[in-house]
């Protein structure tokens, strides 16, 4: 199938900033031969957390996992996929709680 | 009063001791000078293995950590000491096993110049880490150290490379030592609800034809009694993947053997045809899955794996359980109703006496005047009484190993699954013994991996460690002669090895070595072998041509099942 034919997704993923975790995520991408249509990285309205806007077109049995790898680096804390400009205000609600509730567990300890 | 400030490499060297390191195999070289400086005063408290070729290092760092349960640590230098552990890396991400590499790197000042050895290693390994890191500030090591370890050795374990500038390593600072059990993006955790581990329960005890497939999690998790006690309480039959074997001991009575390529018929026959499919700490492999659109087909699947990656990324499963083996499945025993009754009836004892009539009896009782590996293979297992660890190089040697070796405790066995890394065998066998001392080790390696990795008998000299090289003989790449007899016409395109005197190459190390031809000298060979702990190669010269049976054809569905050349397998008959 021509590459035009798919699906565009918008993943977001909330991360830590650390150096070389553009390339890491970039990596998913390449080896799957999966081209960037659209990128954006920038502080997420979660203080101390990073955002990645990426749009690709993807076949749609393989988005989940790309977004699985993306959210095993371990320095990502949480990725999501929608088709795009379906985009819900309710993701960083979602890793601000994440966020307080892990670090509840730690402190619980 | 603060403490005095030490130097970069002290610090690294009492992280490793504070994290519990015994251990380290390494190879010096420039950009690590500073390092193997400061480790000639603790060899107290670490033991320095020198290999001979960075890879060994790691291979044997592979084998130490599968053996004993402990993440293995490997020290090199920058550059091309680097690049020679990447192979190694790759191989312990795949087969998730806990390795920590720490690599010399150049100065800050001189990053991204093209320096003498400097390599992007952080760049280079991105991809086949866990975490790779750059230490740049002597400050940075202690918590670095603690993390890396942290991340190698939780959740699904896997490598994890810190590149160590010189600055680092020279540079002064106080040394405090850290801990680390806790990552805010990073959950090594996962507790599966009651909600499912309900469900799933309900689906085994719905099921009349339930079949288990596991595999290295069980080890990784230490869940080997929790498996048998579910196995038993649920009456299942089980088998193993690969990297599964020895978790649960040979004859344990719901064991049905190894899936896959070159499994056992029953496993592959029971996925088939099961109603319930229960897959624990495993991933579906295409080695053992066949064909993905015929795999388990009458079966609604679980599947339980710390890793959200590997659930439903092969197989579509009805119910996922993200947990850690060991919790998963004392949850589970607790839920299920206890059964006695064995819906597979006849099922599995008509495959294996298939399989024994079919393959295992004409190869270990063959009419050849030729050894086939097999029947070495069994003696093995029988004079060692499945006591020892067995590790494997990659290729027939691998597959006639996993066949037939016999296991009576769990972490066993040690063989490269994912990558299939040739050269493996060798620095991993060195690394097993060295890390459990008091057990058994036995290689077996045919003629092609042994070369690859050959010159680690320079460490076994120089370590005195007592590894048992079976060395299958026949005199080609096994494997790939037999692919090119199955599916190339029969062209073996450069598979012929002309190879070395294997007993003037032990000699030269001063390993004792005895050349086996005969059924006669092979119980001779094995009795010398066993008979003390030192090293010892068994050079068994094995038929050039046998083959390994049963065999599921790439691509093919898993009850495919080539018993020889010309016949399959047929559940009818």
């Amino acid at each position: 199938m021509d590459s035009k034919d798919l699906k565009l997704y918008e993943i977001t993923a909330y991360t830590e900033n650390h150096v070389g975790l553009l390339s890491a995520i970039a990596g998913i991408f390449a080896r799957r031969s999966l081209n960037i249509e659209k990128l954006l990285v920038y502080p997420s309205d979660v203080p101390g957390i990073h955002k990645f806007k990426i749009v690709t077109r993807c076949e749609d049995d393989k988005i989940e996992n790309v977004v699985l790898q993306i959210e095993k680096k371990v320095d990502v804390l949480k990725a999501f996929y929608h088709i795009n400009n379906e985009y819900s205000g309710r993701e960083s609600q979602l890793v601000r709680e994440l966020v307080a509730q892990r670090e509840k567990e730690e402190n619980n300890k | 009063m603060a403490e005095k400030k030490i130097s970069g490499s002290d610090i690294l060297l009492r992280s490793l001791i504070h994290q519990g390191v015994e251990v380290v195999f390494g190879y010096p070289g420039g950009q690590i000078m500073p390092v193997y400086d400061r480790l000639m005063d603790y060899g107290d408290s670490l033991r320095h293995i020198l290999a001979r070729h960075e890879q060994g290092a790691i291979h044997a760092a592979q084998g130490y950590a599968r053996a004993k349960g402990a993440p293995g640590c490997v020290i090199v230098t920058s550059g091309p000491g680097a690049t020679n552990v990447i192979t190694g890396v790759d191989d312990a991400m795949v087969d998730s096993t806990p390795v920590v590499v720490i690599a010399g790197q150049v100065p800050v000042s001189l990053l991204g110049t093209d320096a003498f050895q400097e390599t992007d290693l952080i760049g280079l390994t991105t991809p086949i880490t866990k975490w790779s890191y750059q230490i740049r500030r002597p400050e940075d090591i202690a918590w670095a150290v603690a993390r890396a370890f942290y991340i190698a050795g939780t959740g699904r374990p896997g490598p994890v490379v810190l590149d160590f500038t010189k600055d680092a390593q020279i540079g002064l600072a106080e040394y405090v030592p850290a801990e680390c059990s806790f990552i805010r993006s990073y959950n090594p955790h996962p507790v599966p609800s009651e909600e499912m581990i309900d469900r799933a329960a309900k689906m085994i005890d719905e099921s009349r034809k339930p079949f288990c497939v596991y595999g290295q999690g069980i080890v990784l998790s230490g869940a080997e009694k929790e498996l048998a006690a579910f196995l038993e309480k649920g009456n299942i039959k089980a088998g193993s993947t690969l990297l599964g074997l020895s978790a649960l001991p040979s004859d344990h009575p719901n064991y049905v053997g190894m899936l896959g390529m070159h499994g056992n018929v029953t496993g592959n026959i029971l996925t088939q045809e099961c109603d319930l499919l229960i897959a624990v700490g495993m991933r579906f492999s295409d080695r053992v899955t066949g064909k993905l659109s015929t795999y388990a087909s009458k079966a609604r699947i679980i599947h339980i794996d710390i890793d959200p990656t590997e659930i439903g990324k092969n197989i579509p499963v009805e119910l996922g359980i993200l947990s850690d083996a060991k919790v998963a499945l004392s949850r589970l025993t607790e839920k299920i109703t206890a059964r006695k009754s064995d819906e597979w009836g006849m099922e599995h004892i008509m495959c294996r006496a298939v399989e024994q009539h079919r393959v295992i009896d004409p190869e270990l009782h063959s009419e050849d005047a030729e050894l086939h590996p097999g029947e070495v293979v069994d003696a093995v297992a029988s004079a060692t009484g499945g006591n020892a660890i067995v590790v494997t190089d990659v290729g027939q040697n691998q597959m006639i190993a996993a066949r037939y070796s016999k296991f009576t405790s769990t972490r066993s066995f040690i063989t490269s699954g994912g990558l299939g890394t040739m050269g493996f065998g060798l620095p991993a066998a060195v690394g097993a013994k060295i890390g459990t001392p008091g057990k058994t080790v036995v290689l077996f390696v045919g003629d092609g991996g042994l070369q690859m990795t050959e010159q680690e008998f320079g460490t076994i000299k120089q370590e005195g460690t007592g590894v048992k090289i079976v060395l299958l003989n026949n005199n080609w790449l096994g494997n790939v002669r037999m692919w090119q007899e199955l599916f190339f016409k029969k062209r073996y395109s450069f598979t012929r090895m002309v190879n070395p005197d294997f007993k003037m190459l032990a000699d030269a190390y001063g390993i004792d070595c005895m050349n086996v031809e005969t059924r006669e000298e092979l119980k001779e060979g094995i009795g010398r072998m066993l008979s003390d702990d030192k090293p010892f190669l068994l050079n068994v010269h094995v038929q050039e041509n046998s083959m390994v049976f049963p065999m599921i054809a790439p691509g093919k569905s898993i009850d495919e099942i080539m018993l020889n050349e010309k016949d399959f397998f047929d559940r009818e008959k």
